[in-house]
Parts: structure tokens; sequence; C-alpha cells
């Protein structure tokens, strides 16, 4: 058998073992090793002596109304409108407030900026557009020009004198 | 065996809640109540803020009625709840203390509260200064490995219970439990 702080499933058999629940095989496996460990003996020692410890810490006994006051949470939530109820689950879920209030106030902003310059932007594209308009126009135009120019006169780019 | 017809009938319990008895819904209130409000004791250290927490852990299952499904075991369901309401009243007490000292925490502590049947003077303080310096540890370790150290040991759940109440899984809970035991060696090994 390996060591309890060498093996990975050391751990848990450790924890069972002192436990009580490890299966009768595997307990005397243990305590053999521990025999001639004395690190395992150790450990072994150690984490009884924690669990015993653990044992003596009690809890207190439970109030006598817990249950009245269970049912009266539950009456007094039954009797609430259910946008009510809805908005106390909200607040008592544990939801961070922090993040939502940013994403609300960057929103915000957002929305904000939209408004202002938004009409800017709408005029910048009409002038895209527009220049879009132009370069099209004059591809059009170029292309006109090449077709009524003769073909002779494209390769007449040879200077006259050489011919 | 004892533990699947457990299940069973709790889950059945669980299944006539959401059916409108609340007959089923005061018997699982009656087996489970110790058991919810002692692990939120051990998370918390006080008892009126366990009991407020452990009446929250009640009043959302009570909640869920309508939508349970029996898919788990109905104490890996309620504990992952209490685990879930447990561990986020400790963040919140974080972020509401922000650098209090650990030792006005142990101060708050109910270590007052918990009865001693020792019969002398002497015994009882020897008895009460050990079960404060024992708190006092499970105390300070971080809240996870505290709640998966007291399920582990009061609670009896087994591993796959604890890492589901924690949504972690089951090699992430054996190293947070080697950690937070080995903690616990270290800081009590003098009381041996």
């Amino acid at each position: 058998m390996t060591c309890l702080n060498k093996n990975k499933r050391g751990t848990e058999t450790l924890l069972d073992y002192c436990a009580g629940t490890l299966e009768r095989e595997r307990a005397e496996a243990i305590e053999n090793h521990a025999r001639e460990c004395a690190a395992c003996r150790a450990l072994i020692t150690a984490q009884k002596n924690l669990w015993n410890a653990l044992e003596e810490v009690d809890a207190p006994e439970i109030s006598a109304d817990f249950d009245a006051r269970l049912y009266a949470r539950i009456a007094q939530e039954e009797a609430q409108p259910t946008w009510r109820v809805w908005w106390s689950r909200i607040s008592l879920s544990g939801i961070t407030w922090k993040p939502v209030l940013t994403a609300v106030a960057a929103a915000a902003i957002l929305a904000v900026g939209l408004t202002v310059y938004a009409p800017k932007l709408q005029d910048s594209l009409r002038q895209i557009r527009s220049d879009s308009v132009d370069v099209e126009q004059l591809e059009v135009t170029l292309q006109d020009l090449e077709m009524l120019t003769p073909p002779s006169a494209s390769v007449g780019k040879t200077p006259a004198g050489k011919m | 065996m004892e533990g699947v017809a457990a299940l069973e009938r709790d889950a059945q319990l669980m299944l006539r809640v959401r059916e409108g008895d609340e007959g089923s819904f005061a018997l699982l209130l009656n087996q489970h109540r110790r058991p919810v409000v002692h692990f939120l004791f051990r998370m918390v250290q006080n008892q009126a803020i366990s009991e407020e927490l452990a009446q929250e852990v009640f009043l959302r299952v009570y909640r869920s009625r309508a939508s349970y499904e029996p898919t788990a075991k109905f104490t890996t369901w309620l504990f992952r709840i209490a685990t879930h309401v447990g561990l986020n009243w400790i963040r919140d007490r974080k972020h509401e203390r922000g650098h209090e000292s650990l030792e006005e925490e142990v101060i708050e502590g109910v270590g007052r509260q918990i009865p001693d049947r020792r019969p002398t003077v002497e015994h009882r303080m020897v008895s009460e200064a050990r079960l404060d310096e024992v708190r006092r540890a499970v105390d300070a370790l971080p809240a996870k490995q505290r709640a998966a150290v007291v399920m582990h040991k009061y609670h009896e759940l087994d591993y796959d219970q604890i890492a589901a109440a924690l949504g972690i899984s089951g090699s992430a809970l054996k190293s947070l439990l080697f950690r937070a035991y080995e903690t616990l060696r270290a800081r009590l090994s003098h009381m041996a």
C-alpha cells in the first residue's frame, strides 16, 4: 500500500477511514501500513484528533417558533400581489446589482450618444451615398467614351510619324 | 436500502406538495429543519441568522413546488439551496464589513449560546476555550471549504451530493476537502 499523502485517492481514503465509513478490508490495510509508516500514522492521528474536536462542536437548539414564523412568511407572501412577490424574490435572490447598474448606465450613454450623433451620422451616410453615385456615373461615362472611340484610335497610340 | 427509501419518501412528499398538500410540506419541514438550521449555523456562526437563512431555504423550497421534478436526491437539492443561501450571505457580509478583523467576527459568534454540561467552572472555561478555538478555525476557512467540511463532517452527505450542492466536480471537491482538513489539522494540532 502506498502512503496516504502520496496516493491520488489518499485524501478520500484518509477521510473515510477516520469517519469510520471505509470497508473493513481497506481499513485493515491502512492499519497495517500505518504500523510501519510513521508519516501515515501521524497523519491518521492528526485527522482523528481533528475529527473528534469537530465532533465536540454542537449546534444550538432551534427556536420553538421557527415553524410559526415560516408559515407566517409563507402566508404573507401568498397574500401579496404577484408583482411584489417577484420583486422581493429578485431583491433577495443574491443578484449583485453593481454590474446590472453598470450595464444600464452604459446603455443610457449609448442611447444619448445615438440621439445626439444620429442626425450627423445620417448626413455623412447620405454624403457617402451621393459620392458613390458620382463614381458610378464617372465609370459609366468612361465606358461610354471607350465605346465611342474607334478601335483604330485605341491602337493608334503609336506616334503618327512612325506609321 | 434505508437511504433509497428516504429518498423516495422525500421526493414523494415533495410531489404531493406540488399537488397542494400542505401536510406533506410540514412533514418535510419536520424532517429537514434541524439539519438545515445546523448546517447554516456552522456556516454563519450565529443562531438568529442561521434560522433566518433556513427560513429562506424552506421558503424557496415551497416556492419551487410547482416546478419540482425529482431528478436528484431531495437532500442534495435542499443542501444546494442551503449552500447557495449561506454562501450568498457570507459574500454579502464580506462586502458590508469590508476589512473588519477576524477577531471581531469571533466575538460576534455564539460561543456562549452552546450549553455546557461540565460541572466545574474551570472545566467549563477550558471546554469553552477549546470549542471556541475549533469554531474559530472552521470559521476562518474560505466559505466553500467551510461548506464542504460541514456537509462532510456533520451531515454525512456523500461526495457526489456535496459536489452537487457546491456546483463543483468530484475531483475539485476532494482537493477542496484536502486543503480544508490540512488547514484545520495545522491550526488545531496543538489541541491533541
